[in-house]
């Protein structure tokens, strides 16, 4: 496995700590956990395509960086309205 | 193993301690305003590493303007993204997100939420509930 495949692992294990706010937090300090596990998975997605050399799974992390924008503009917005 | 895979390496290595420090932030520190301090070097320092990283392994190729494509994406996505948050969160927190007006519970504040419009819109919720 290349570096990049064990960096995406150790990321991976970044995501325990933001679950454990996630599922513990308030409703605010969830939706910033859900927003630092959604960065870390765009991070994991990359790494992987690049660690298992892949150029077409770089489309991955692309999109979800940029649904990332939307969907978190949406359920912020909706929390501030209604939840 | 060349230098490249070695900076590769040092890059990725800065990365993953960025992301796993941020978690713990994220984890220990209390309330909202706390914790969103540690989402910047998650969504903006960690991406630019390993889009570095990837760089500096492999060149000027498709990978590389991939992982800058998502970089830009990150970035420009990242302040809107925190300031939102933030703003919900006064917004729920006090009623309405600008200084000096008091929304929340108290009557009068709440019309932050009929008169702004889309501005102060999170106050509807508590003022209904509020002048009720």
């Amino acid at each position: 496995m290349t570096a990049f495949g064990l960096a995406a692992i150790a990321m991976l294990a970044g995501i325990i700590p933001c679950g454990v706010v996630l599922c513990r937090g308030t409703l605010m300090e969830a939706v910033v956990a859900y927003e630092a596990i959604s960065s870390i998975i765009v991070i994991v997605l990359a790494l992987l395509a690049q660690g298992f050399q892949r150029p077409a799974e770089f489309e991955f992390p692309v999109i979800l960086a940029v649904l990332m924008l939307g969907s978190g503009l949406v359920y912020i917005r909706a929390l501030e309205r209604w939840l | 193993m060349t230098a490249r895979h070695v900076t590769a390496d040092v890059l990725l290595a800065l990365a993953v301690l960025v992301v796993l420090a941020s978690c713990v932030g994220v984890l220990a520190m209390r309330g909202v305003y706390d914790k969103i301090h540690f989402l910047t070097p998650v969504s903006l320092v960690a991406p630019f590493l390993v889009a570095v990283a990837i760089s500096v392994q492999m060149g000027l190729r498709e990978n590389t303007s991939s992982s800058w494509l998502m970089l830009a994406f990150l970035v420009l996505s990242g302040p809107f993204l925190t300031h939102a948050t933030l703003r919900a969160a006064r917004i729920r927190e006090k009623g309405d997100w600008r200084p000096g007006t008091r929304a929340t519970g108290h009557g009068k504040g709440a019309d932050g939420g009929e008169n702004g419009g889309d501005q102060a819109g999170g106050g509807r919720a508590d003022a209904g509930k509020e002048s009720r």
